[in-house]
């Protein structure tokens, strides 16, 4: 079972999930129309893993980058105006750009994959909460407990959803 | 903070839900009128851009007017013109983003947009520009049965990558930033739209932590893609100045063309803002405090501009070498294109001065006047640069003339219908302003009253 | 490791190549140079250039991978003309092989500039770079009228439209000769490889051969003071050395040669040479 409390106003509903936490209740989730300051804190979440792709991305791009000129000059090896085959400046420019192109990537990767997207399915969610209202949902067993919390936050209206 | 919100909306704040109705509304409502136009602008692209290019590829590139001392024409200028326009969109985008600047957001979407298809019309030109376009793909490392890679020392292939990475950035940067709004389309249309919106945003539900995430992958887009657009017009500059040729082989050129493309860059953005507020109604959200930004940004740019051109001659005239010299008078004075010359100088350097004054910055149609008048002034600098340099280069027994034909003429026109024809098509896909950052730019909706 | 470390010194060589296989070089005596365009018509012949014609002409896009430049010296009537015949350097720091995306043009064991008609997809670039203009590109595909194509060498590649092409040094004669030579297992001689200019030049203006060799003939003329190179001050380092022109000053201009550096304000020829060989000149 699902709850689904809607709520007009953004303060309320961060003090909504604030008290749920407080309170010990697992599977709290906020959908909200933007992004609101402090639902980080108030949800838990630190700082997000996509960094880690990002850094990676950067990282594999460089030496990816590197690799490919110096390894493609030298399986044939055709000379150019009096350059050596590994030319420095040039590969570096090479290596910059592959480097923000491979980091660029594997943030996308790293978004799909911290916000476990793509979701081509239905999931519980309300359509107000992309226009005006901001909604929290309670999953799980600590649903029942949830309601009374939820009320006092002053939700405009608990729905519940009987999930599959 | 509150001061800048009730500037930027110049007929007072709409609601969240005002915010959703205005933009999907834009989107999904298609007056005879939009048929018109993209039929027009479509049309033209056909007939002025690849009916030529088709005639060119069947023939040979001797279609147009280059010839053996001008063996680069309006082709590549047009090119560098059409990246330099890009440069404005993501770039500032970016930059407005890190420093948190909220004007920023109700133009971004569509700034980023002409990023995107400026830049697809400059890899257009690539393949017009080319002799032998059916062999393009050679440019790109791919394992091949001759086992031949690309040359990774030529200048042409750093623009290769420069701009490949470019592109692909830019797109992600733009879909990235328009996923939450994609949402917001599909929650408000039924049928066969609703099930084309529901795969392009990916599920998205806005949650606490999709939010969070997105969050920090758009400020990491942001921070790559700022170095990467400042790197994408030096590495375009290099094509010219790492050759030998008198008038191209400036050290000034990298931050020339930067500073260049992000001015032309900021005047298209102009011209469009104009446009989307007459002809898809977003005067609401597009007002005085981003007009009077820009034109302040296109103030500061333009004086840099004149700087670095005055730079640019001084050393052609102090470095004592005949050629430099005699390349530099060539340009400005001596050659058949002295007057394009003074007329790039009038629209670029003299014509922006009047944003000094606030009367003129916060007028509109003044404004899309002069944007405009930059633009071409930039169209007609790139031409200069490269007609004015490449017929008259060391020997004199070869001394040449250039001047574009009409197969080229007809493709210059013809790339501003393809540009036209891709934002046509963007408006109707893309929602033009983005929803939720300009919901964020609103006061919030809070219980208790704000005191911040 | 040593070889990884000989690997990355062979690697980070210069240029690659510490000595060439030959180095081809030609000496052009302007001294001897009557432009009679005998050069001209050899080269056209040779490697299948095409005819224009007048209106392509007209327009710049002529195909001559040699050509005779004419520069006046003094005014009417007391003008002299003066020829340089101006073909491609084969610059072992040649401006144009940076500039290909796609290796078509490289430098090859011999110290030629060699430009390869199938890789090349027609950025032109390697011909904005060239300083000397030698680079020519295939606007359209030329053909040859009956039965003016039973005429074309079959040595030689007939390019097709958006392709790049220069002068070879008549690389198909080089190669045939090199051939014979491994052979006969020796080297080649002096004067074998000819290409088609210099062999058609009736006053022997222009010498080919290998720069390695001290004894060849274009070896002693490197060593005459009167020798220059085109444009040397861009560092292109041209295979192909020209003699000056050491003719009697014209009438009014005799202190030109006095000047040094100033002369060349006066001269007729654009080409810069070294100080020394002008001073030798004086």
């Amino acid at each position: 079972m699902t709850l689904l409390a809607s709520f007009a106003h953004e303060d309320a509903a961060l003090d909504a999930a604030r008290a749920l936490r407080e309170n010990g209740v697992d599977g709290v989730d906020l959908y909200s129309p933007i992004p609101l300051h402090g639902a980080d804190e108030a949800l838990g979440l630190g700082k997000s893993m996509v960094r880690v792709f990002t850094l990676l991305g950067g990282i594999l791009g460089a030496i990816g980058g590197f690799t490919l000129c110096v390894w493609t000059a030298t399986r044939f090896i055709l000379p150019t105006a009096g350059r050596p085959v590994i030319t420095l400046p040039p590969y570096l420019l090479i290596t910059y750009e592959s480097t923000i192109l491979l980091g660029t990537l594997m943030t996308l990767l790293g978004f799909f994959v911290v916000a476990r997207l793509p979701a081509w399915r239905d999931r519980t969610y309300r359509a107000s909460s992309n226009v005006d209202r901001f909604v929290i949902s309670v999953a799980g067993p600590g649903a029942s407990d949830a309601e009374e919390i939820l009320r006092a936050a002053g939700a405009e209206s608990i729905e519940r959803e009987e999930s599959e | 903070m509150s001061a800048t919100r009730e500037l930027m909306f110049d007929h007072g704040q709409p609601s969240y839900s005002e915010v959703n109705n205005d933009v999907i509304n834009a989107l999904t409502t298609t007056t005879w009128r939009y048929w018109v136009t993209l039929g027009i602008s479509a049309g033209t692209a056909l007939l002025f851009f690849v009916a030529p290019w088709i005639y060119q590829i069947i023939v040979g590139v001797g279609a147009a007017g280059m010839n053996r001392n001008a063996m680069w024409g309006t082709y590549l200028s047009n090119f560098i013109f059409w990246i330099g326009l890009s440069h404005s969109g993501t770039l500032l985008s970016a930059v407005l983003h890190i420093t948190q600047s909220d004007w920023r957001k109700s133009i971004y979407r569509s700034a980023e947009a002409m990023t995107l298809f400026s830049l697809m019309t400059a890899a257009m030109f690539v393949m017009v520009h080319v002799g032998r376009v059916w062999f393009v793909h050679w440019t790109f490392p791919f394992p091949n049965p001759m086992e031949l890679w690309p040359n990774f020392r030529s200048p042409l292939m750093f623009d290769v990558m420069a701009i490949l990475t470019y592109l692909t950035a830019s797109s992600v940067f733009i879909y990235m930033g328009s996923l939450p709004d994609f949402a917001a389309v599909r929650d408000r249309s039924t049928g066969l739209r609703r099930r084309i919106y529901a795969v392009m945003c990916f599920g998205w539900r806005g949650t606490a932590h999709e939010w969070h995430t997105l969050g920090w992958a758009y400020t990491f887009f942001a921070v790559l893609v700022i170095p990467l657009a400042v790197s994408v017009h030096s590495i375009v500059s290099w094509d010219f100045a790492m050759s030998t040729v008198p008038g191209l082989h400036h050290t000034i050129f990298a931050p020339y063309f930067v500073c260049g493309a992000i001015y032309s860059g900021t005047a298209g953005i102009v011209t469009v803002m104009w446009m989307l507020r007459k002809f898809m109604g977003f005067g609401r959200y597009i007002g005085q405090l981003h007009i009077d930004n820009l034109s302040k940004l296109l103030l500061v740019l333009s004086l840099i501009w004149t700087y670095i051109n005055i730079c640019e001659n001084f050393s052609g005239w102090y470095s004592g070498t005949s050629f430099e010299y005699e390349a530099i008078l060539y340009r400005i004075w001596e050659g058949p294109f002295w007057w394009l010359y003074w007329e790039m100088i009038l629209f670029c350097a003299v014509v922006p001065l009047v944003l000094f004054s606030r009367r003129i910055r916060t007028n509109w149609n003044l404004m899309l006047v002069i944007s405009i008048l930059i633009n071409i002034g930039m169209l007609t600098e790139r031409f200069v640069i490269v007609a004015s340099s490449l017929p008259r280069k060391f020997l004199p027994d070869v001394f040449g003339t250039y001047f574009p034909s009409l197969v080229e003429i007809s493709i210059t026109v013809g790339s501003f219908a393809i540009f036209t024809t891709l934002f046509l098509l963007f408006v109707k896909i893309f929602p033009a302003v983005s929803i939720y950052e300009v919901k964020e730019t609103l006061n919030p909706l809070r219980r208790r009253e704000a005191h911040t | 490791m040593s070889t990884i470390r000989d690997k990355l010194r062979e690697y980070r060589t210069a240029g690659y190549y510490t000595e060439f296989e030959y180095h081809w070089t030609m000496a052009v005596d302007l001294d001897r140079c009557t432009g009679c365009e005998a050069c001209v018509v050899a080269c056209q012949a040779e490697n299948n250039l095409p005819i224009v014609g007048e209106k392509r002409m007209r327009q710049g896009r002529e195909m001559k991978w040699l050509r005779i430049e004419r520069y006046w010296d003094g005014d009417y009537p007391d003008a002299r003309l003066n020829f340089i015949p101006m073909l491609c350097q084969h610059c072992d720091e040649a401006p144009c092989e940076i500039a290909c995306p796609v290796f078509a043009t490289y430098h090859n064991q011999d110290g030629l500039n060699a430009q390869v008609y199938n890789r090349c997809i027609g950025t032109r670039t390697c011909a904005v770079y060239c300083p000397y203009e030698v680079r020519f590109f295939n606007w359209f595909t030329y053909t040859w009228d009956e039965p003016l194509e039973q005429q074309l060498n079959p040595d030689v590649t007939v390019r097709e439209k958006g392709v790049m092409e220069k002068c070879t040094f008549c690389v198909q004669r080089i190669n045939r000769a090199k051939d014979l030579a491994r052979d006969e297992d020796r080297r080649v001689a002096d004067g074998e490889a000819q290409p088609a200019c210099a062999q058609a030049c009736p006053t022997d203006a222009i010498v080919f051969g290998d720069r390695n060799d001290p004894d060849s003939a274009v070896s002693r003329k490197l060593e005459d003071p009167r020798a220059y190179k085109v444009l040397e001050e861009l560092n292109t380092h041209p295979s192909v050395v020209y003699l000056k022109n050491a003719r009697e000053p014209l009438a009014g201009h005799e202190d030109d040669d006095h000047h040094g550096e100033e002369s060349d304000s006066h001269a007729a020829s654009p080409v810069m040479w070294s100080e020394e060989s002008s001073e030798a000149v004086a």
